[in-house]
Order: structure tokens, then sequence, then C-alpha cells
């Protein structure tokens, strides 16, 4: 019997188990191969013992970047591309190595640098699970290092300015999504009718951009023209998650009762302070009409 | 580039013939150019000897500086300039030159896929074990990338160049590898070429593509250059495929080609063969 294994990752939203990419890879890869893991939602990528997400914890071996976890998976016999052959399995290395170029730059463009997305979404959100004082610090380190990344490896000249970098690297992400969708065609999976780790990956990367609710969502318009990743990701989500496909209800109501639970928080604050002032206001009073009624004028 | 930019330089490409004297520019052959350049280098050449467009090479010290994009090689023709693999294919493709038009959707997917792996794993490593690998550095790199400059003007250009690409490095996340992993991701990657290759002639069967051009760059590179030590082109002679691949490019592509001209030169600057 394997030990048990224990994921830290970001949480998710927007009908998502989590919006962190690398996170979403794992988690899905798990469920493809059958791995029993328990998942931990982390408030603080700090806790994490290398300070990197996700983390695979068992017994006392400590992984974590995606393909390492996959591949300690794949030791413990939890192997979901067992059927693969070696071509397949070599177009596995050759398409996630694809998405990571072409696609990954403008994945982190819309979640961490886009100003309207980042101030809007997901700055609130990511400070809204992580605690006090690290909430003021954390998101804008993690969009420090997106840009960062970004202009490092995309961002030589010809292209000058960051305008331009941003369209060639949209311009690319299209691209890349134009020839995954050519790929995987009609057929349910890349590889036939068994998800394997390419579908993880692609998986991984792509639902972000298809479920959450950005202002700026050119990448997304785009995505949604191509009904066949649309299918591919909604297949994933009710099969293997079971989450709704729409993803607006439960997390939407939750959202809803969430904001309502916060407001009548407010409101019985309100109205306690105002009870309180009202009280005090009243004990002034009464302790100045006492004063007065119990203080023996000076009789002269 | 705009797309409205793009398509003007289509135009303008597409306007004129090939030339007589278009030319290729990179580094010194046999003192200046590194492993990662000489790679991409060759590559360009394979792709442009196999569309039977005549170039060139002329070596020049300060060519990574005349790149408009600043990296090597770049092609001047006509009064064009254009720098790397991936532009140059599509600059040749507005010429009317292609090597892949008789493929389908789905092979021009894979053939892009497999163009970023070795662009992702192969050169990040090469670059990797050039600028990030300490005996490296100081034995080969540091001494070749400066040898045309005067001191202290060399170390200078030298350790510029390092910190910019150990930043890179930092940020993809291959700063915290060490040498025996990369050379992990070097085997894996060359497993995955001799798979997909297999037993074919080319990757797409009969005819080569910019794919093979750039494998052949990258593998005849690593299997022909001389470092501190061998165990980079040892993972790559692991595949008997991929080592009679370069070959078979070699003798058909650079063989037959005057002995001052390209190929030829470039395959021998590093001092070994692979007929032996």
């Amino acid at each position: 019997m394997a030990a048990p294994m224990e994921l830290s990752c970001w949480g998710g939203d927007w009908g998502l188990p989590s919006l962190h990419p690398e996170s979403l890879t794992v988690m899905a890869y798990a469920k493809f191969s059958g791995a029993p893991l328990t998942v931990n939602t982390i408030n603080n990528s700090w806790r994490t013992p290398k300070g990197d997400v996700p983390v695979l914890i068992s017994e006392d071996t400590v992984i974590s970047q995606p393909a390492k976890i996959l591949n300690f998976l794949r030791k413990q016999k939890y192997n979901a591309d067992y059927e693969l052959s070696a071509k397949q399995g070599a177009d596995t290395l050759a398409y996630i190595a694809l998405l990571e170029e072409k696609l990954l730059p403008a994945l982190l463009h819309t979640f961490w640098v886009e100003a309207e997305n980042y101030c809007s979404v997901t700055k609130p959100w990511f400070a809204s699970r992580i605690p006090f004082p690290l909430s003021l610090y954390l998101p804008g380190k993690m969009s420090r290092e997106a840009l960062n990344r970004i202009l490092l490896t995309k961002g030589g000249p010809p292209l000058y300015s960051l305008t331009e970098v941003e369209a060639q690297i949209y311009r690319d992400a299209k691209e890349c999504l134009n020839l995954l969708s050519k790929r995987l065609g009609t057929s349910q999976f890349f590889f036939g009718n068994t998800p394997t780790t390419l579908d993880a990956f692609v998986f991984g990367f792509l639902a972000p951009v298809y479920k959450v609710c950005f202002p700026r969502v050119q990448l997304q318009e785009h995505l949604k023209q191509l009904p066949n990743l649309c299918r591919f990701c909604d297949d994933i989500l009710t099969c293997y998650f079971r989450l709704t496909v729409s993803g607006h209800s439960p997390s939407g109501q939750d959202t809803a009762d969430a904001n309502l639970q916060k407001l009548t928080q407010l409101v019985n604050k309100e109205s306690n302070l105002i009870e309180k002032i009202r009280l005090s206001l009243f004990l002034c009073r009464w302790m100045t009409t006492f004063v007065r009624v119990h203080s023996t004028p000076l009789e002269s | 580039m705009s797309l409205v930019a793009e398509a003007f330089m289509n135009q303008l490409a597409a306007a004129e013939p090939w030339p007589e004297n278009a030319a290729l520019y990179q580094q010194l052959k046999e003192d200046q150019i590194l492993l990662s350049d000489n790679a991409s280098s060759l590559a360009v050449q394979a792709f442009l000897q196999m569309c039977n467009l005549p170039v060139r090479v002329v070596c020049r010290a300060n060519a990574e500086y005349m790149s408009p994009s600043g990296k090597v090689p770049f092609i001047h023709v006509g009064n064009q300039v254009v720098s790397e693999l991936g532009p140059i294919v599509q600059f040749v493709k507005a010429k009317g030159h292609s090597l892949s038009d008789g493929l389908d959707e789905v092979q021009k997917a894979e053939m892009k896929a497999y163009m970023e792996l070795v662009n992702n794993m192969l050169l990040t490593a090469e670059l990797y074990l050039q600028w990030c690998d300490d005996v490296t550095v100081e034995e080969i790199t540091h001494p070749r990338y400066g040898s045309p400059y005067p001191w202290p003007l060399n170390r200078i250009l030298a350790y510029q160049k390092q910190w910019e690409i150990r930043r890179k490095m930092k940020a993809i996340g291959w700063a915290g590898k060490s040498l025996e992993q990369v050379l992990e991701d070097v085997d894996q990657c060359c497993q995955a070429l001799s798979q997909r290759l297999g037993t074919q002639p080319y990757f797409f069967n009969k005819q080569p593509t910019e794919l093979d051009a750039l494998v052949f760059g990258h593998l005849f590179t690593i299997l022909t250059t001389q470092l501190t030590t061998d165990e980079l082109s040892e993972k790559v002679k692991n595949y008997g495929n991929l080592t009679a691949f370069c070959r078979r490019i070699e003798q058909q592509y650079f063989e037959g080609h005057d002995k001052d001209n390209s190929g030829t030169a470039a395959a021998r600057s590093a001092k070994r063969s692979l007929l032996r």
C-alpha cells in the first residue's frame, strides 16, 4: 500500500478546483491515474517547504515541480501513460514544450500583468486567501516575477516596448491554441479515449483561461471560438472533478452568499457601534444630570 | 512586429527573387563562436541548403551586435536583414520556397511542437552548459567570447553576457538545476527525438523540413565540439539513429561544397568529423 500523499496547492473558484495552472495539472493527472491524493489548499506560498507551489509530500519526500511530481507518481505505479507508444510519449514532451513556450507567457500576462485584470480579479482573490500582512506583499511579488519572466524570455529586440511584446505573446498564444485544436480534432482526448499526461497539462493551462471571469478577455474569446477545446475542458471537469459545467451557479451562489454574509456582519457591526454610541451618550447625559442633581450649590 | 508591418515585409520579400550574393553572418569560426551560436548558425545553413538557396558565410567579430534581434545568425538578402531560424523560414517562404508545404495541419502542429522542444530543452541546456557551469565558463566560454577584443573589454563583455544569461535562467527556473539534471533533460529530449525519428530518413518521412535542419544543427554541433567533458556528446551518441541522421545530412548537403564555403568548413572547425 502506497504511503499517503498530500498535495499543497492554491485553491479554486469559478468552478475550478484550483486557479494555478501547475496545481491544476497535478490534480488532473492524479485523477486520471487514480492516485489517492489529499489536497490541501494553502493560503501562503511561504508555508510550503521550498516556497514552490504545488508541492507533494509523501512521508519524508518533498517534491516540488509538476514534471517531477508526475514522475514520482509514475514510479509509485500511478501511470496514466501506460498505453502510449514511444512516438506518442515523444509527442507529449514536444507539445508540453509548445505550451510552455507559446501559451504560458500570455497566461501569465492575462493573470498578473494586464492592469485591469490584476487589480480587479487576481490581486483581490489571492489577497483574500493570504493572511495579513503577507497579503500586501505576495501578490505584488508574484506579479513582478511574471512580468520579469515575460520580458526576459520574450522581450528582446526587435520588440522594444511592452505593447509590442504583448502583441507578440498574444499572437503566439492564439496560434498555439489553433495548433492544439487541430491536433485534438474530434477525439475525446489527445491520444484516444483515455486521458494522459498531455491532457493533464493542456487542461491545466486552458481551464483557467476558459473559466475565470476577467474584464480583459482576448485569449478567452479566442478559446471560445475553438469548440473542441472548450468541450475538452468541460468533459474533464464533469467526469473527473464532478463540478457543474456552467461553473457559475455553485460558485456564483457561494459568492452571493458570502457577500450577503459580509454585508450582514457589517450591518451588525454598525448597529453594534450605533448602540454603543447611544449607550455612551446616555451614560454621559446620566452622569451630567447626576452630577447636577447631586451637587450641592455653593451657598454663599 | 505588428500584423501590418509583417504583411509589408512579406510584400517586399516576395517582390524580388533570391539574389546570388546573399550572405549569412556569424561570429569568427575558429576562435570566437560558442556552442549554442554555432548550432543556430549551422541549422540556418542546413535549412538554406535544403531549399537550394546559395548563401555565403561571412564571419565578423561583431555579428551579434549587427543582428537586428541581437542573436546570430542573420542573413543579408537584397536590402533586408533577417535573424534567427523562425523569421528566416517565414522570409524564405514569402519568397516562394518552403519545405513544409507538403505537410497537413496536424503534421505542421507536430513540427512546430518539436521545434519548440529543441529550443526549450537543447538550446537552453547548451546555454546553461556554456554560461552557468563554472568549469566550462572559465576554460572555454570567457576566453572565446571576448577573444577579438583587447583587455579589459573582453572580460567586461563576457561578464555582461554571463549576467544576462544567468538572469534568464533564473526566470525560467533553470538556475536551481545541477549539471546532472540538465544532462538528464538533454537525454530525455534526445530520446523523444530518436523515438519520433524511428527508422525514417527524415522526421516527416521522405522530405526534410526545417525541423530536420534545426535538429541537425544542434546535434551535429554537440557531437563535434570539444568541451571540458564528453558527457553531452555521449548523451547524443547513445541514440544510433540520431548520429546516422546527422551523418546522412552532412553527406547530402555539405560534402559536395567548396572547401572555403559554408558547411564543411564549419563542420571541421571543431577539429573532429563524424566520418572517421
